[in-house]
């Protein structure tokens, strides 16, 4: 008997805050896409864009299907007063889910604006032509017929939902899409114009800072603030637990706080429990085992690691007596704006959650801490108020990756086949303040548990173990962390049937895509040619939420057992490709950085309490770390969905590397981060 | 305490507590946000600036910088680089290269960027690599941007 859990299970899932999580939202068609006087359209999106380029991908997306110039095309995002509800923005979703939302609502307008011309016009739709802001009768030379989109769209005002079924551009016709184009943003970026976060400067408004608890739940039984008080500019607020100070500028805040004496009492233990929950149970899997010709028991271990952001939290906020306005790096403007609102006893319409640029954060905004903070001082202290979290606090108070055990057993059978696999992963919770749903924790805990193989009989059981640290999402969730250790365990298998990895791996693939991705980067890193002495390439593959992965890293390995990366090779299905080079710079930025998480991270902890105060205590890879070259393999399925890359480059990394650290020296080296001295342990000759 | 900046080619009074952080004065006095918030302790480079005392362009972090040093130096910040609407060829190569994602970083990669060229202009791969490691970048697009220095160095 097979339990596997289906999608559609984990879907009944609300044990969250908010209106019931997975209801479709409707796709107004009014609610999307606005036609200017001036012949520009104005399209509504509530995801965030952070450095992912899907500002731009959008605007390209709305461009192809109302023909026009994607620099006609404004995108607004995030906005909770201008745009559509918005669950939020992870999963590598945004245009497989919201792209594919605006496609339909700009074809929709399209074809209601030919309607109506054809009315108007009196002439048959087939004779109309629509290009440039304007529907013309292309029976006419001179065009001087042409009605503009705006006025077309005016009167009635467009509106309604928008099919699922309208005719949208195939991919013959396309001009747009598919074609590279540089990001929106790039020239604002690189004069400085670009305005995050931390840059909202508002009339009076006061630099602020959290006295923050030293542990999550400690209570502030006493604050001794006389000193802090006697220091010009300096106000000190306080509502319960809840301290902290605001200042004219942000070197007096900082002061004041540093001046606080706060005693606080310690939570009480919470009596939080492991949670087990099967992801597959067959019968038969120890009997498997023991028929199995070659068996391979290994376990992975990865430690917590921290997002890091360049940019420390930061956030703005304006709190008047009955509404408030907050300038927020967020992932979930509107989850934010429920938590924002609860907080401050308003109303959720009396709450405006205007998402700015933060700095990246690969999943940390997940949880808005900074925002929280910043209204709390700001309705305490009666201004507007810019929380601007240290480099010490980021590391300190921000959640970070949970870390990670996970025991395989997988036997191989005498013909070549996987006949059992045994898998436990060990993990903590991948979300942050609430409990673990067990329907919902195979798809983020258990990200990428189920392996890409065929296999017999399989035992998959997902343990989600209480932590001190605290624990949130991360780029990827717990699939970096799966597909390290299972994509290791695959090299680990061909070893012990002495196969290669690329013959072994295609043996068990049965999705065509997958076998595509994996013999073009075979190919391209030219795998299996013999090479020099220390140095080895590595294989390692995933399917991400939809987006096929291989990947090839090259690595040498110094004497003293260091090992470098030293080139790199991906090829990358996502479907329909919306920009080729987002999608390259991506997937380079992906790989880029969880070769960093691999070589490199571990975030120092004891008793759950952060040990790791800056980039001298956390190093990550720098230029000089950066590898010669990452050849990005971009190799769309223009007849599929479009489907994410944010995240989909980082999952295979660690294996790829492990996988070439064991072939340029024999070390196999199973525990994260990967360096010298682990790999001198695991050498056959030290 | 008053003091007389140079900053972008012109000169800014300020009025701010002795001592304070460059980074500071720009950011919050002089409504110069191109020069990012990091870490405050010139691990990141976040915040770099060129300053110049008389002997070329060298990339600076603001952030360790008192206003009172600063007032002795010429400072450019990513705001100067631009004439008019003409980007700086580092800028111009950024953004063809699309070397950047979320872009906090940017600013002061471009900084090391135009500081490297002013003192060596065509450099080694070596070279630049050495230039910008102060310049951390989490999102990862250190090879685009080797190769948009090289490019801006023609």
């Amino acid at each position: 008997m097979s339990r596997e859990v289906s999608e559609r299970a984990a879907r009944v899932a609300p044990a969250s805050r908010g209106s019931a999580p997975d209801a479709p939202i409707p796709n107004l068609v009014e609610q999307r896409i606005r036609f200017e006087p001036d012949g520009s359209v104005t399209a509504f999106s509530g995801k965030i864009e952070f450095g992912q380029g899907i500002r731009t991908a959008f605007a390209q997306i709305v461009a192809e299907e109302l023909r026009l110039d994607p620099e006609r095309v404004r995108m607004v995002m995030g906005d909770t007063a201008q745009v559509p509800f918005d669950r939020g923005t992870f999963g590598s979703r945004s245009i497989a889910q919201d792209g594919d939302a605006l496609r339909k609502a700009a074809a929709y307008a399209r074809e209601q604006l030919l309607r109506r011309a054809s009315e108007k016009l009196g002439v048959a739709r087939e004779r109309l032509t629509i290009a440039d802001g304007a529907v013309r009768d292309g029976g006419v030379r001179d065009g001087s017929r042409g009605l503009t989109y705006a006025a077309l769209a005016a009167d009635p005002p467009l509106a309604g939902e928008v099919p699922d079924d309208v005719p949208l551009t195939p991919a013959s016709e396309h001009r747009v899409l598919g074609r590279p184009r540089a990001r929106v943003e790039a020239r604002d970026i690189v004069t400085g114009r670009a305005t995050y976060v931390a840059d909202v400067r508002l009339d009076g408004m006061l630099h602020g800072k959290r006295l923050q608890p030293p542990v999550r739940g400690a209570r502030l039984r006493s604050l001794d603030d006389a000193a802090a008080r006697a220091m010009p500019g300096v106000r000190v607020v306080r509502d319960g637990d809840f301290a902290g100070v605001v200042a004219e500028r942000a070197a007096q805040a900082q002061a004041a706080l540093d001046a606080l004496e706060a005693d606080w009492t310690s939570p009480n233990g919470d009596d939080q429990q492991t949670v087990v929950i099967p992801m597959r149970e067959d019968d038969g899997v120890d009997a498997a085992l023991a028929s199995a010709a070659h068996v391979v028991e290994a376990s992975y271990v990865l430690p917590y690691i921290s997002n890091a952001p360049i940019g420390p939290s930061a956030a703005v906020a304006d709190v008047r007596a009955d509404e408030a306005t907050i300038y927020a790096g967020t992932q979930r403007p509107f989850g934010l704006r429920t938590e924002i609102a609860s907080a401050l006893g308003l109303a959720e319409e009396r709450v405006r959650v205007v998402p700015r640029m933060p700095s990246g954060t690969y999943g940390r905004n997940s949880v808005g801490d900074a925002s929280f903070e910043a209204a709390m001082l700001s309705r305490l202290a009666k201004r507007p108020v810019l929380v601007q979290w240290t480099r010490e606090e980021e590391f300190t108070y921000a959640p970070a990756r949970p870390a990670a055990v996970l025991d395989a057993k997988v036997g191989v059978g005498a013909d070549g086949s996987l006949v059992a696999w045994r898998y436990d992963e060990h993990t903590n919770a991948h979300g942050y303040g609430f409990a673990v749903d067990p329907r919902v924790a195979p798809f983020t805990s258990g990200r990428n548990a189920i392996p890409p193989y065929r296999f017999g009989k399989g035992r998959i059981t997902l343990y989600i173990e209480p932590t001190p640290v605290r624990t949130a999402s991360f780029r990827s969730l717990a699939a970096a962390e799966n597909v390290f250790a299972i994509e290791s365990l695959l090299d680990e298998l061909a070893f012990a049937a002495r196969t290669d990895p690329l013959t072994f791996r295609l043996r068990h693939i049965d999705d065509p895509r997958l076998r595509r991705v994996v013999e073009a980067v075979a190919e391209r890193a030219t795998l299996g040619e013999r090479s020099s002495a220390g140095l080895g390439k590595g294989l390692a593959c995933t399917i991400y939420h939809g987006t096929y992965c291989a990947q090839v890293a090259e690595v040498v390995i110094a004497a003293n057992g260091t090992p470098r990366l030293t080139r790199f090779w991906c090829a990358v299905d996502p479907g329909l490709v919306v920009n080729p080079d987002g999608v390259r710079n991506q997937i380079e930025g992906g790989i880029q950085q969880s070769a960093s998480w691999t070589l490199l991270e571990e975030l120092g902890q004891r008793d759950g309490r952060i040990t790791t105060t800056g980039w001298d205590t956390y190093p990550i890879a720098t230029f000089r770390d950066a590898p010669e070259e990452i050849d990005v393999h971009v190799m769309g399925d223009e007849a599929k969905p479009s489907t994410g890359v944010g995240e989909p480059g980082t999952v295979p990394v660690a294996a790829a590397i492990a996988n070439a650290i064991f072939a340029a020296c024999g070390a196999r080296v199973r525990e994260l981060p990967i360096g010298a001295e682990r790999v001198r342990r695991a050498r056959p000759n030290g | 305490m008053k003091y007389r900046l140079r900053v972008n080619g012109g000169t800014r009074d300020v009025d701010v507590p002795r001592g304070t952080q460059l980074l500071e004065v720009l950011r919050d006095d002089l409504g110069l946000t191109g020069a990012r918030y990091g870490c405050g302790r010139g691990q990141c480079g976040a915040c770099f600036v060129l300053a110049d005392s008389g002997r070329g362009p060298r990339a600076v972090a603001s952030c360790l910088m008192a206003v009172d040093q600063a007032a002795t130096v010429e400072i450019t910040t990513v705001e100067g680089l631009a004439h008019d609407s003409e980007l700086h060829p580092v800028q111009e190569a950024f953004a063809a290269g699309d070397a950047m994602q979320c872009g906090y970083c940017t600013s002061g990669m471009v900084i090391s960027a135009v500081a490297l060229l002013a003192s060596s202009p065509k450099p080694s791969d070596a070279e630049i690599r050495d230039a910008l490691a102060p310049n951390l970048c989490r999102c990862g697009v250190y090879t685009r941007a080797i190769r948009a220095v090289k490019r801006a160095a023609g």
